[in-house]
């Protein structure tokens, strides 16, 4: 994520996009939901890059996952070095044996990228799970009650915007301690606001629906509202966000481990990789261009795949 | 920070973590479209610049004497103002200065310093014994005006031997009781306890003689100090972006300048810096270790290290500091000494040395670097690459290795990840791990992991440590001593015997047998193994074409007042 | 209108004491002693180390200004109400006290550096709004042109590129393999370029990612506007396209771009970590990083105090601003969504 970028500015865009969609579903009864997947699959196999995407995503989910089956037998460890293979291996260039070259402990690239890629994956998929969740509570909270549970809760997310981002996610680092786990929760933490608001308009705008007031009538629970009647019609735009988030949160995790605040060495995280090579830059290029490719194609599948969920649930969002 | 950048050899004794970034906002402004017009004294374009001296720093911490402690500071406070004595590592002994000469009481209580006749300071006053009480008295006394203006000095230990330092400190007097100044050019320091190394402790920059003025004007001379050394400062210091000193005309040495200034160009980094020298704006200048090859190429290495000369313009040379293991002694694992061998012997200091710093950082063979007096090569008999005996001592701690060749041994190193530690740490896990030991990594901030080292709350990680005075003391006392636990000595060691013999080393006054005495301790110190040294630390310095000579001590003091340029 | 921003500002006030108490508050949690910190590697002692905690009001003292004792002879830790109320008081003299580690007043450090962040968020913000509007009419207008397909594809890359690795290769690429820009730094005397030619890459940098969504945006809303009936009628009555869309369209689909620009403006002027460390550029983003990680509070206060007060009056600018680019939003005390 661009340093200068609270989530607030990136997700005014998808809020805008989002909010139509949401209308969009909202017109078809919880019944016609069905269907509606249904027609969006079907949409979302044309769009070429989509596809590509999916496929580049669950490669990248395959290659990271059975990496302990194959990819230490073939390029050596992704952490440990040695003092010895350290002296023979240090900074290769990238050759037939080190596709990716070596960075300066003589550790091959390829092997971390790869190793990298559990990582960012974690962190992109639990830190979105976590600001999901928290959003949607918060959402559901300052929507569906109101009053002074929408102003307490409308300006916490007034405040948490109003730090600058980065400098935020360093400090909660600070104060939780460095680990993965912690990387998540700081990541997911902050990502809330912006989906509480999306949840937040979302549940005004269907609040005031017939079959709400009837499922009332008829006795149902405010959770049971919310779950059968007011989160269906949303469940679209939150997939879209969602999926979009996961490229935001990889893209987050890198810029911490590139300032040093990311998961603890010597795992191998892309945005450290780059770190490292970046006293490299002049004798070494390849050891921050490897990783660097990564996040981006990564970051790029996750967007172009949210960027056709979009289009497939909502056909009239196509140009955007 | 101390150890933030691993590429600058030596980065200042304190954290400089608030280290900052290039020029302020007024020189922009200033600077904006002039480029090419101006030839102020400072102006660093190549030949324009006259007979100065560009030299690179990082934005000190202070260049006043009252506060001066990491390199950067040190490096201009040095420029500025001249301390009693120095030690000159040509002929290996300490020297005086602004003292002509000095004598010691038997029982190395009492230093007699003679100072030099007719010494001025920049403004004109005369360098008496009384300037140099004023200026340790405003070290120590948290009352005095600087103290007041920008807290309390972090380099008041270095006098906390003298007499009265404890009255003055708790701001009970403003009368420093041990000192006295019988006439104007004598100064007598009485201490509390003997201390026959104290003219070393008084070379150290930070107690230099301040004129009347440092108390008067405080603010002022904070910024803009004026001293009795070779140069003087022209104009004032601009945090984070450049210090401009002159020639010193009455400087009463025969080594008068003769350069006609010097330009201290604070950058944020080496790497930056670097590419400033590459562009010619720069005279002197470190290397980031991945340019060294290329520095030693295209400059040419010094022979000994310390002096440049035509074709001649890369310094490598050692200096006094150690790098190492630090460990927790007070608790399991690392409470078995046979651990702590085993580990140290399981390090191949060598690659380490080879593979990250060019070969520019030694080897480790104890924890005196070689250069201090005393130093004996293979001191400590585990700091040394050998397997086999490693895995022979973790065998007798009672960690023998299983089927698998696993110890069951699981360790936890703490360290900060930032300044090039990362790689270091990382490849001192791969060499642990090849005995058979499994290591985890602990990288909290360095902030968080000062309270660790501090309330030993650890197994084992990474300090570096330079000397203030280059003596045998200056290494074995603090970090090794009990009275030191809980400020220098992190490792948590404590024998009886090492402070019987510390304290009686200190009091001999006789230089090889205290010497003798120094060796017995590093000795018993050497078969505990409560540390584990390392590297030794070594500049890599480079210099422009225009450099004549010049001369960068040890303890990576700039001799400025001796260097040449072509013309 | 007037009103209206009165209560704006007034609303000012508790999202600013909340984020200022939420940073007093991480002081007390955050692990790691600032005053431990400021010896490093070499321990402080421990006269020195309670004078310093005296002068930075971290513990309680009695009127003479020597600190408090409990029985045990420590120091009694001043209580975090009181150093903030202390804070907010010296904040209100213009006083933001000194920095821990490198005793300087604060107000002077941030004095130096925040001219450097906002010379490079104006030159960004610059660049961001002639390359995102421009790129998005042409993709707009052109509609699967050529240059349609490659705005769109170029915006999805730069979304997706960590702008920092962005900025490496750009050093890389201009810097260090065709030696026509300078890599890092802003200038100063010591450089061999003007001092402007030193903002080239960190604006584009810290643009980067921001013109892909301006660019985006811009396309997307010129797209919805052009399908509005008005629109249809307008292209109906026989007027040329160009006319339509400047004198039409363009208006209408520009407010949410320029509520973006301005809001993203106001996070440039907070400060760009990333940019600036790569680039070590002398600006506050970096100084407040490093302070954080030296847990040199005040600096990291005085900064956040700073950027938060900017961003608020960036973000009331924004929002007063619409009532010029569009009539129909008037400020009367029921507008919800100004």
């Amino acid at each position: 994520m661009n340093d200068n970028k609270t989530p607030q500015t990136i997700e005014e865009e998808n809020e805008a996009l989002l909010e139509e969609i949401h209308q969009k579903s909202d017109s078809s009864s919880p019944a016609a939901s069905r269907t509606l997947w249904g027609d969006a699959f079907k949409r979302l196999r044309k769009n070429k890059l989509a596809v590509i995407s999916v496929i580049w995503i669950i490669f990248v989910i395959i290659v990271a996952l059975s990496a302990d089956l194959w990819a230490k037998q073939w390029l050596g460890s992704p952490t440990a070095a040695d003092s010895t293979t350290m002296a023979q291996n240090s900074t290769l260039p990238p050759s037939g044996e080190h596709p990716f070259g070596t960075d300066a402990l003589g550790r091959d690239i390829l092997v971390r990228v790869i190793y990298g890629a559990r990582i960012s994956l974690s962190v992109g998929v639990m830190a979105t799970a976590i600001s999901t969740i928290l959003g949607l509570i918060m959402g559901a909270l300052a929507g569906f009650y109101g009053g002074i549970w929408d102003t307490i809760i409308m300006r916490l997310a007034d405040i948490f915007l109003a730090f600058p981002y980065v400098l935020f996610v360093v400090s909660l680092i600070a104060v939780l301690g460095r680990s993965l786990t912690n990387v998540f929760v700081a990541i997911g933490i902050l990502g809330w606001p912006s989906i509480a608001r999306v949840f937040r308009s979302a549940i005004l705008t269907v609040k005031e629906n017939d079959y709400v007031d009837a499922a009332r009538s008829m006795g149902a629970s405010d959770v049971r509202i919310i779950a059968r009647h007011i989160f269906p019609n949303s469940v679209a735009s939150i997939v879209v966000y969602a999926t979009m988030n996961i490229g935001g949160a990889i893209l987050t995790e890198s810029s911490l481990s590139f300032l040093g605040m990311g998961v603890v060495p010597p795992t191998p995280s892309w945005g450290s990789m780059i770190q490292d090579g970046q006293a490299y830059l002049q004798t070494a290029p390849w050891m921050m261009i490897m990783p660097g490719l990564a996040i981006l194609s990564t970051v790029l599948a996750f967007t172009l795949l949210g960027d056709g969920l979009r289009d497939a649930l909502d056909v009239k969002m196509k140009d955007a | 920070m101390a150890d933030f950048k691993f590429h600058e050899p030596v980065m200042g004794r304190r954290a400089f973590v608030g280290g900052s970034l290039a020029a302020s906002s007024l020189a922009f402004l200033a600077a904006c479209g002039k480029k090419g017009g101006s030839s102020t004294a400072g102006s660093a374009s190549g030949a324009t610049s006259g007979a100065i001296v560009n030299y690179y720093i990082n934005n000190p911490v202070c260049i006043d004497p009252y506060n001066v402690q990491e390199d950067q500071g040190t490096q201009v406070s040095f420029q500025l103002f001249d301390a009693l004595t120095n030690f000159d590592y040509d002929k290996n002994e300490i020297v005086g200065l602004a003292a002509e000469s000095w004598d010691a009481s038997d029982d190395a209580t009492e230093f007699t310093f003679h100072l030099r006749k007719g010494a001025k300071f920049h403004n004109g006053d005369a360098v008496d014994a009384e300037a140099f009480k004023r200026a340790w008295t405003r070290v120590v006394y948290p009352k005095s005006a600087v103290a007041m203006e920008y807290g309390p000095s972090e380099v008041s230990y270095h006098l906390s031997l003298v007499e009265g330092y404890d009255e003055l400190a708790a701001g009970d007097t403003d009368e420093f009781a041990g000192l006295s100044c019988p006439d104007d050019l004598t100064f007598v320091v009485k201490l509390s306890a003997p201390y026959a190394d104290f003219p070393f402790v008084a070379s150290h920059p930070a107690l230099a003689p301040v004129p009347a003025a440092a108390e008067d004007d405080a603010k002022n001379f904070y910024l803009a100090p004026i001293g009795n050394g070779p140069f003087q400062m022209d104009g004032k210091w601009e945090d984070g972006q450049e210090i401009n000193l002159k020639k010193f005309d009455d400087y009463y040495g025969k080594n008068k300048a003769k350069v006609d200034g010097v330009h201290f160009t604070v950058q944020k980094d080496v790497e930056t810096a670097w590419k400033e020298f590459q562009a010619g704006n720069l005279d002197i200048c470190d290397v980031p270790v991945p340019q060294i090859d290329s520095a030693i190429k295209d400059r040419g290495e010094s022979k000994d290290g310390y002096t440049m000369s035509d074709g001649q313009h890369t310094l490598l040379g050692g200096e006094p500091s150690v790098y190492y293991l630090v460990v927790n002694n007070t608790a399991a694992p690392f409470d078995n000494a046979d651990v702590r061998r085993g580990v140290s012997m399981a390090i191949n200091r060598e690659a380490i040395c080879k593979t990250l710093f060019k070969g520019t950082r030694t080897p480790a063979d104890g924890i005196i670097p070689p250069g201090i007096d005393g130093y004996q090569e293979g001191a400590w008999e585990y700091s040394k690459y050998d397997v086999d005996a490693a895995k022979e001592c973790l065998d007798k701690a009672g960690y023998p290795a299983g089927s698998d060749g696993s110890r069951g041994l699981k360790l936890t190193l703490s360290y900060n990840q930032d300044g090039g530690h990362k790689e270091i740490m990382e490849s001192v896990i791969g060499d642990l791990e090849k005995v058979g030991l499994e290591v985890v990594s602990d990288t909290p901030e360095w902030s968080a992991l000062l309270d660790q080292y501090q309330q030993l709350d650890y197994q084992f990680g990474r300090l570096g440590w330079i000397a203030d005075y280059p003596i045998m003391d200056n290494f074995l006392y603090p970090l090794f001593h009990s009275d030191s636990l809980g400020g220098d000595n992190r490792s948590g060691y404590s024998n009886a015997e090492v402070d019987k013999g510390i304290t009686e080393a200190r009091a001999t006054v006789d230089d090889q047998e205290r010497l003798d005495k120094m060796h017995a301790v590093d000795k018993i110190i050497a078969a505990d193994c409560p540390v584990i040294p390392l590297m030794f630390y070594s500049h890599v310095t480079a210099g422009s074409d225009r450099v004549k000579s010049f001369y960068l001590d040890p303890q990576k003091h700039a001799y400025l007042n001796r260097t040449e340029l072509n013309a | 209108m007037g009103k209206y921003i009165l209560k704006r500002v007034l609303q000012f006030i508790p999202v600013f004491l909340g984020v200022t108490l939420i940073l007093f508050a991480l002081q007390n949690i955050v692990p790691g002693d600032p005053i431990k910190l400021i010896g490093g590697e070499k321990a402080l002692t421990p006269e020195v180390e309670l004078q310093l905690r005296v002068k930075y009001h971290l513990v309680q003292v009695d009127d003479e200004g020597n600190a408090i004792l409990d029985e045990n002879g420590d120091p009694v830790p001043e209580t975090l109400w009181n150093r903030y109320v202390f804070y907010m008081t010296g904040l209100l003299q213009g006083d933001l006290g000194s920095s821990y580690q490198r005793k300087l007043p604060v107000t002077d450090i941030f004095a130096a550096k925040y001219p450097y962040t906002a010379k490079l968020a104006l030159c960004a913000i610059v660049l961001e709004a002639i390359m995102g509007i421009g790129a998005g009419i042409i993709s707009a207008v052109k509609r699967y042109s050529f240059w349609d397909i490659l705005v769109t594809l170029v915006t999805s890359v730069l979304v997706a590129v960590p702008a920092f690795w962005l900025g490496m290769l750009l050093q890389l690429f201009f810097g260090v393999q065709l030696h026509v820009l300078p890599i890092s730094g802003a200038g100063g005397t010591a450089s061999q370029y003007q001092d402007w030619v030193h903002y080239i890459l960190p604006a584009v940098t810290l643009a980067s990612v921001s013109t892909a969504y301006c660019a985006r945006i811009m396309r997307s809303q010129l797209l919805d506007v052009m399908n509005q009936d008005y629109i249809r009628t307008a292209k109906a009555k026989g007027l040329s396209n160009r006319a339509i869309i400047w004198r039409h369209a363009l208006k209408n689909a520009l407010i949410p771009v320029v509520t973006y620009i301005g809001v993203d403006f106001g996070a440039m002027l907070s400060g760009a970590i990333l940019t600036e460390t790569v680039f070590n550029w002398p600006g506050i983003g970096y100084e407040m990083f490093r302070a954080i990680s030296s847990r040199d509070w005040p600096i990291v206060m005085g900064g956040v105090t700073l950027v938060v007060l900017v961003v608020m009056v960036i973000n009331l600018l924004v929002d007063v601003s619409y009532a010029f680019l569009d009539p129909r939003i008037r400020f009367d005390s029921s507008n919800k969504n100004a």
